[in-house]
């Protein structure tokens, strides 16, 4: 029998359908992912299946949860069912939980109140569940002397501790570097052995094909493809689909290693420190024209400080960093990882590119020229950046930084806010800009695979290194 | 992401309009006033004293027999003018020095911050009432003792706005882009805060008229026989009995003039 059966689930907002009709079922022992881009409806879908859509937006549909029938239209009636049949687990745990209750007393909470044990039991209940997550005497600890991983346990023991045998996470690898998403993957199976159902939303195809089971493609509120993951992934039958698994950085295909040009800059032995810590220390590397250096690590391990090394904004507590003669402070650029944050928000983006090609004489034509080749419509140019997307913005801080004629673009991690594939299309754009441009370019990303089929050269930074799986052609630098 | 959508909310705007009308209607009595209804503040006629309204005289007559009307008006233009053109004194230095602060760190802005929290510590009335008694010339007085005493709320304002818009993304790219500490300032400092350093100029306004009004209402301010509003209150309140609406009438301006004002600063977001 079914965990949960939803029939025709629409959403609409005013009347107009946001949400066309869905139907899905889940069955014990089977994940089921919904797999689409910011926008898609797939966090619609879950919340309507929840009862817990915004006041201004209603559903339709009908709802089977183990034995009760519900109707999607009036959330009222999915209330009572929170936390004993169907559990959240929500975006970024670590955030969820009360700083000021120890990590045990959150659990023993929820069994108490939700579950309706007694004192004492609750309490050697949620001690029980701590220990079979692995936080055996984390219990007394406050979420902030938590790891990020330990806090995301704690929050999934609490989250089951009301007894529901329904899980539902919403993105729940939002934020995190390559290690820690097969981490929470690897959690949210092992729940699912204890004979529960999952619900994993995301538009991560690397955790989608990790957590495997049933898999259903949305994209504008529309059910694109449904199936198998394992055969959706390997196999897809509709456009959409392949394009966005094309779009996987695990299916690049790798790019050609480009011929070593002029060098432009040379790092011997360099060092960082933050706050009295040692970020990485006797790192050695050279940049030539067209060649692109891939930086890999996880959050916090130095890499945008190494950044600011290279583009001369902090200095270095050990080493040297020597460019090649006659290249201007202008020649060292920036990609930033938020573009919205990287223009002045409150010009439109026209006069910012005019100004700079103004500052650095070059004729306003240029830009002109330029936006075509980086897939760009002269219209976004009227707006501010708040009202260009994403991906958009960022093709055109690229733009920006051509009008320049830079020899070294530093890319703290530009795509890591973007869908799978306007992320293929701004790397693919910054791969072009290497070979075109002749210049050269330190990429910065969490995932391993996109620097391994996009650079020449891999530089790891970062204790966490030797777990990451970099298939590099050649690691030049060395590791702390 | 950082962008907020700022939603106008038709509350503000209504309680921009209702700031703007008082502030203008009470421009408009005491700049065209005196041009439809000819007369003299000074003119003295003890036979009319305290008696009510007639044509050369709209609003009657105070216990010297002056007409309350042109010393009204007369009033109500030497405060805002003293008020404004302390305010744009004060902005302007606290505008200059707060980026110049924020942008320069260290020494300058310890020393600066440790000036602006002193001036703080002690009380404006106080301080107006210092520089009155040093500086010759009344209006030039209140001129340069409100400038002083201002001037530390558009520095704080801007010193803190800065040191923000300088840690950004976008002011560290503009910088590797080439361009110099005046773009910056046009493109990314300004733009940010110029609504706080007008909300800040609207309050500062009413706070320099208040002072005005406070200060020649205990006597210390503005000398006889200058109409100033705390004055021309003073010196009408022994016979509030006989000639109420005498009394009220510079009562009345000074609260519309304030609410205005108040209303003004308050209703922008910042």
């Amino acid at each position: 029998m079914s965990l949960l059966k939803a029939e025709d689930i629409t959403v609409s907002q005013g009347g107009t359908p946001i949400l066309h009709p869905v139907s899905l079922h889940l069955e014990p022992g089977e994940p089921l992912v919904i797999l689409g881009e910011t926008g898609s409806g797939k966090s619609l879908l879950a919340q309507a299946i929840m009862g817990t859509l915004p006041r201004d937006l209603t559903a339709r549909g009908r709802v089977a949860l183990g034995d009760h029938l519900l109707d999607a239209a009036r959330p009222g009636g999915f209330r009572p069912l929170w936390g004993r049949q169907i559990a959240v687990l929500p975006q970024e745990p670590w955030l969820s939980l009360d700083p000021l209750m120890r990590a045990e007393r959150q659990v023993t909470e929820a069994h108490h109140l939700v579950r309706g044990l007694g004192a004492a039991e609750a309490q050697a209940q949620a001690a029980s569940d701590l220990n079979h997550l692995g936080l055996t005497g984390a219990g007394q600890r406050y979420p902030h002397e938590l790891s990020g991983g330990m806090a995301q346990r704690v929050a999934i023991a609490a989250a089951r501790a009301g007894g529901a045998r329904i899980v539902i996470a919403d993105e729940p690898t939002k934020g995190l570097d390559a290690a820690r998403r097969d981490e929470v993957a690897d959690l949210l199976l092992a729940e699912l052995a204890r004979g529960g159902g999952l619900l994993v939303i995301t538009h991560d195809l690397a955790l989608a094909r990790r957590i495997g089971g049933q898999m259903i493609v949305l994209r504008e509120g529309r059910v694109v493809e449904a199936g198998a993951t394992a055969s959706v992934m390997s196999a897809p039958t509709q456009a959409y689909t392949r394009d966005l698994i094309a779009a996987d950085p695990e299916n690049w295909a790798p790019r050609k290693p480009a011929a070593a040009g002029l060098p432009i800059l040379t790092a011997t032995g360099l060092a960082a420190e933050r706050g009295g810590t040692r970020l990485f220390s006797d790192l050695s590397f050279d940049l030539t024209e067209g060649r692109i250096l891939g930086i890999t690590g996880p959050s916090g391990c130095g890499k945008s400080t190494l950044g600011d090394v290279v583009l001369g904004l902090t200095g270095a507590s050990a080493g040297r960093v020597e460019k090649a003669a006659g290249l201007t402070a202008t020649a060292f650029q920036k990609l930033y990882q938020d573009p919205v944050a990287a223009f002045p928000r409150h010009q439109t983006l026209g006069r910012t590119l005019a100004d700079v090609a103004r500052r650095h004489g070059q004729p306003e034509t240029r830009i002109d020229t330029l936006m075509p080749r980086l897939g760009l419509a002269p219209a976004l140019l009227t707006r501010r950046p708040g009202a260009v997307s994403g991906g958009e913005l960022q093709r055109l801080a690229l733009l920006r930084l051509l009008l320049v004629r830079p020899k070294v673009i530093f890319a703290d991690e530009p795509t890591s806010r973007l869908d799978p594939i306007t992320q293929k299309q701004v790397i693919d754009l910054l791969c072009e800009t290497a070979t075109a441009e002749g210049c050269a370019i330190m990429l910065v990303s969490h995932d391993p695979a996109l620097v391994a089929r996009t650079a020449d050269h891999v530089l790891s930074l970062g204790p966490a290194a030797a777990n990451a799986d970099v298939t590099a052609p050649r690691v030049v630098g060395a590791l702390q | 992401m950082t962008d907020v959508v700022m939603i106008p909310r038709p509350a503000g705007h209504a309680t921009r309009c209702t700031g703007g009308v008082l502030v203008a209607a009470v421009l408009i009595f005491s700049l065209i006033g005196p041009l439809a209804v000819p007369g003299d503040p000074f003119a003295q006629s003890l036979m009319k004293a305290l008696s009510g309204a007639e044509p050369g005289a709209p609003l009657g007559y105070d216990h010297l027999g002056r007409s309350i009307f042109h010393r009204l008006a007369h009033a109500l233009r030497l405060s805002p003018a003293i008020a404004i053109a302390a305010v744009l004194t004060a902005g302007l230095g606290g505008l200059v020095l707060g980026t110049w602060a924020a942008a320069r760190g260290g020494w300058t802005d310890r020393i600066l911050t440790t000036l602006a929290d002193a001036l703080l510590a002690l009380p404006g009335l106080l301080l107006v009432l210092i520089v009155l008694a040093i500086v010759p010339g009344t209006a030039l007085g209140f001129w340069a003792g409100l400038s002083l005493v201002l001037w530390v709320e558009f520095f704080r304002l801007s010193r803190a706005a800065t040191h923000e818009v300088l840690a950004s993304p976008a002011v560290q790219a503009t910088r590797l882009l080439g361009f110099g500490p005046t773009y910056v300032f046009r493109t990314h400092i300004w733009p940010e805060i110029a609504p706080m350093m007008l909300t800040a100029a609207a309050f500062g306004t009413a706070t320099a008229i208040m002072v005005i009004a406070a200060l020649g209402f205990v006597h210390v301010g503005m000398r006889a026989p200058t109409p100033e509003l705390g004055l021309m209150m003073v010196e009408l309140l022994p016979y509030w009995r006989e000639a109420p609406m005498a009394l009220l009438s510079p009562v009345i301006a000074t609260f519309a003039l304030l609410l205005g004002l108040t209303l003004l600063a308050g209703s922008r977001e910042t």
